[in-house]
């Protein structure tokens, strides 16, 4: 195996086990054998010290000792020497951060691999293209912090602009969620997130705790963030708002012969998945006769609604197609008017509007029905002096809160031939949860 | 649990871990050779690096038990295409939609590459959120902030690293501990700054206990002004002199370290204060206590630049609204600068964090109070701009003012304090910016050190959201590995 990096050093004396074979299956016989000769760096004498070593080219304290008249030669291990030479070397760049760019090994490595081919390139040619040396340096390496991993990207964080504005939008002005996460393209999770931290960090700013500013300064300087741009120009989307998580069900490949002439529709499909049988002739004409936008809102309004299949444990719900499982299927009724009236932009803004309305006050609605239900489960008793409110609610141990094998959490109280383990040795007493 | 996370660089293993060990390991890392080797042989190879940096404070028995063959992923949908069809269009000709020439190569969607969410479970962990959210230099380091009671979730001190988070957890760690994790460490000569800076205030507590009881008892009352004219009859030229030693130090200490962005603009500092101590004799500025002092000189600076009309107004605006603002900052800069911290910041005024906290940041300019006779000043200025042109604007250009600022913002929110456990001024630790990403699974406030884990790590169409340094082989064969008897 070649030595991965300074190939100039590489050595005569041990190249292969003094060169980072992390993967080498012989290094470490390799390393068994050497280090005889090289591993024993606390007995210098030993060991054939100058004229087997490289002329040092950069620096060579880290090879020599640091004390006046000492005849000892290495201080360190080769390892250790080749790591100093790497980091005062290539690896100064990577030493201190660069505001507004990333700084990543992948950076560093391409831009070594560039110049490389570079400098072949002008071994070759006559030495010219400095504008093209400069494009390409811009965008090298990406953001990617690992060289080996391509798939892992450094994504932007929200700039502390963009954190206000979201936090000013949702709380003074107002505005849903929904719709701040569409205009802003910031998913709604990251919406309510970005909030709730805002709070807290104005709370602390109020009491006057200590906030750590220059760290988040330089971290906001080191990854690339999402800034906030001002009316004229357009809002650059944070993220993609729509994500559709893969559903279990969709995992396995199912081969599905379907008639030419049937009208086979993502509804279907999600029926197929699910193991369900296909929908009959008079609901399907139903389905697809009415408009699709109500029956998503339908759907996702009432999730307690939808078609069950299977039995016993098996049983799950029928698979609803994408357009009910996306985070925002107003958006899909938004680009269906947009195919609809092209030209009428303010009739589209203004169903837009009313459609985010209407689903706010669905949402809403269910807070304080699922509120309600709560309410009437407890029964309210107050004392005569009225300083004590007692509160019953009801226990019921069923198949539901049992479960299939009567260890269900929900239902209360010891069971008959149910062992709690809970006193066992290697139970784990870790909270599961933490209640806001 | 004992520390076996070292990065030897014999038999070089990555960790989760910003050290430069760990950097150079990184930096010669390669995937493990498959040719000739046997696929069990592989998948050992590369479970055991995997692990090495996944979790490696998990023990084996307790990751095997959290591996999940289910991974989670999702498919960015676009409303456009949905409203265009209903999905007919996908199954019709030979069910696999009608054949287009033109898209039928150059339109596919980028892979997923689901394995490389094999220890996508582990991300659940608390103290490797911790480390995901660049709180801590290590995971080893946030589990001993977890464990060590510096971290709450949702408000609740929690010590158990291991502990799962679920999403919409909020989790927060001691911004002290965050900086001094983040932070360069100190050297000889700030240890020891830091020693003599205890020992003298262990000797002045001793010494005068008496005196601190009735200043305390004074703030308890709520009545600083007596304290403040006492401790702080410095105009604002003596700040900005401090200043520039403190300035000067820095240079002077950290002639190495300091990158040389920094100490371009350290030195743009020292001459902008030099421009301006040099002009400021005549200034009229009268101040009470610390916090207006420096509101003053902010908005001396300010009334320099002021030549065009929108400053101006916005400066008349602040100080109609800021009057009352400047006399409740007084309370918590009098109780910072009663005990000097350290021999290097006695000299100097003390910025304390608990003051830096309601000071404006550079975002919020409108935060800095002023007092009456700036006020004053400000309509001077504001009337007649050519009397205080003809003055500054030769001598102090417009960036230079702005560096001025920026480094007057800069050591106030950053102050020099010798008795905390990192070097001050903060400044990140050498090599951070190599290590430095957040997933998007976690929205993080940093001011707070506070982050909320948003829903589990996924994957998508071109990448996924678990960081790891390996390629896509180790990934799965790892994930085979795991897979066996399930």
């Amino acid at each position: 195996m070649p030595p991965r990096i300074n190939s100039q050093i590489s050595n005569s004396m041990i190249s292969s086990s003094v060169t980072p074979c992390l993967f080498n299956p012989s290094a470490s016989a390799l390393l068994l054998s050497s280090s005889s000769s090289c591993c024993s760096s606390r007995f210098p004498a030993f060991s054939n010290p100058a004229p087997s070593w490289p002329s040092p080219t950069g620096n060579c304290r880290s090879q020599r000792s640091r004390r006046p008249f000492s005849s000892s030669f290495f201080l360190q291990t080769r390892l250790r020497s080749r790591m100093f030479e790497w980091l005062n070397g290539e690896g100064t760049r990577l030493k201190h951060h660069i505001p507004g760019s990333t700084n990543y090994l992948t950076n560093l490595k391409e831009r070594n691999a560039s110049a490389a081919s570079e400098a072949k390139s002008a071994g070759d040619h006559s030495a010219d293209a400095g504008g093209s040396e400069e494009g390409a340096l811009s965008d090298i390496g990406g953001n990617r912090p690992f060289p080996l991993n391509p798939s892992f990207v450094s994504e932007s964080i929200l700039s502390e602009e963009l954190r206000n504005e979201i936090y000013d939008r949702v709380v003074i002005q107002k505005m849903s969620v929904r719709a701040v996460s569409v205009e802003l393209g910031v998913d709604m999770k990251r919406v309510g997130a970005v909030v709730r931290l805002v709070e807290l960090e104005k709370r602390w700013r109020k009491e006057g705790k200590p906030l750590a500013l220059p760290y988040a300064r330089t971290v906001h300087e080191m990854i690339p963030t999402t800034p906030l741009h001002h009316p004229p120009r357009r809002q650059v989307a944070h993220e993609s708002i729509n994500d559709l998580p893969v559903h279990r069900l969709t995992d396995p490949q199912i081969f599905y012969p379907v008639s030419e002439s049937r009208h086979f529709t993502r509804v279907d499909a999600g029926r197929v998945f699910s193991a369900a049988p296909a929908l009959p002739h008079s609901k399907k004409a139903g389905i697809t006769s009415a408009d699709p936008s109500i029956l998503t809102d339908h759907v996702t309004r009432h999730p307690n609604q939808i078609e069950r299949v299977g039995k016993g444990d098996s049983e799950h719900e029928v698979l609803l197609p994408a357009d009910a499982r996306i985070p925002h299927p107003h958006l899909i009724a938004f680009e269906r008017d947009r195919l609809a009236k092209p030209a009428e932009y303010r009739e589209r803004m203004h169903l837009y509007n009313e459609r985010l309305k209407a689903e706010e006050e669905a949402e809403k609605e269910r807070k304080r029905e699922a509120k309600e239900r709560l309410e009437k489960r407890i029964t309210k008793i107050e004392t005569k002096d009225g300083r004590f409110e007692f509160r019953f609610k009801d226990v019921v141990v069923s198949r539901e809160t049992t479960g299939s094998n009567g260890r269900g959490t929900t239902a209360p109280g010891r069971r008959y031939g149910v062992p709690t383990y809970d006193r066992k040795k290697g139970q784990v007493k870790i909270p599961t949860r933490v209640e806001v | 649990m004992r520390n076996r996370a070292t990065t030897p660089l014999s038999k070089a293993k990555i960790r989760q871990s910003w050290s430069k060990y760990n950097l150079y390991n990184l930096s010669r890392l390669r995937n493990p050779p498959t040719i000739s080797r046997t696929f069990f042989q592989q998948k050992w190879t590369a479970k055991s690096v995997a692990r090495a940096y996944h979790g490696e404070q998990v023990r084996e028995r307790q990751w095997t038990r959290m591996f999940s063959r289910r991974i989670r992923s999702v498919v960015p949908m676009h409303p456009a295409q949905l409203a265009q069809d209903d999905g007919s269009l996908m199954a019709a000709g030979r069910g696999s939609g009608l054949e287009k020439r033109s898209r039928s190569s150059a339109g596919s969607p980028p892979r997923t590459p689901y394995a490389q969410m094999t220890f996508a479970p582990l991300e659940r962990r608390l103290d490797v959120a911790i480390f995901r959210a660049m709180f801590a230099s290590s995971a080893r380091q946030a589990r001993q902030f977890v464990v060590h009671g510096a971290v709450t979730v949702n408000g609740k001190k929690m010590k158990y690293p291991g502990y799962l988070l679920n999403p919409g957890d909020l989790f927060q760690v001691d911004p002290e501990r965050v900086l001094f994790a983040t932070g360069a460490p100190k050297d000889k000569v700030e240890r020891r700054e830091g020693r003599l800076a205890r020992r003298a205030g262990t000797e002045a507590k001793s010494g005068d206990d008496g005196e601190t009881a009735t200043t305390e008892d004074a703030k308890n009352e709520g009545s600083p002004p007596v304290e403040d004219t006492i401790a702080e009859p410095k105009d604002p030229r003596e700040t900005l002199k401090s200043l520039l030693s403190q300035a000067k130090t820095i240079l002077s200490r950290e002639k190495e370290v300091l990158p040389a962005k920094r100490k371009q603009e350290i030195r743009g500092f020292q001459r902008a204060v030099r421009s301006v101590l040099s002009r400021s004799a005549s200034s009229t500025v009268l101040t009470d206590n610390l916090e207006s002092q420096f509101t003053g000189l902010m908005s001396a600076l300010k009334v320099k630049r002021a030549s065009t009309p929108s400053a101006d107004k916005e400066a008349t605006r602040s100080a109609g609204g800021a009057q009352n603002a400047s006399s409740s900052h007084s309370s918590p800069s009098s109780s910072s600068s009663s005990s000097p911290p350290s021999p290097s910041s006695s000299s100097s005024p003390s910025f304390s964090p608990s003051s830096s906290s309601t000071a404006a940041t550079s975002t919020s300019e409108a935060a800095s109070g002023i007092s009456e006779p700036l006020k004053e000043a400000f309509q001077k200025a504001a009337h007649d701009p050519s009397s205080l042109d003809d003055v500054d604007t030769a001598e102090l250009s417009d960036t230079e003012i702005e560096v001025l600022r920026r480094a007057l913002q800069q050591l106030r929110d950053n102050p020099i304090d010798s008795q905390k456990p990192y070097t001050t001024p903060w400044r990140p630790r050498d090599y951070m910016s190599a290590f430095a990403f957040i997933p998007r699974y976690l929205e993080v406030n940093q001011n707070i050190c506070a982050a909320v884990y948003l829903r589990h790590p996924v994957a998508r169409p071109g990448g996924s959201e678990v960081a790891s340094p390996f390629g896509e082989s180790v990934g799965t064969a790892a994930y085979t590995w795991y897979l066996r008897r399930r």
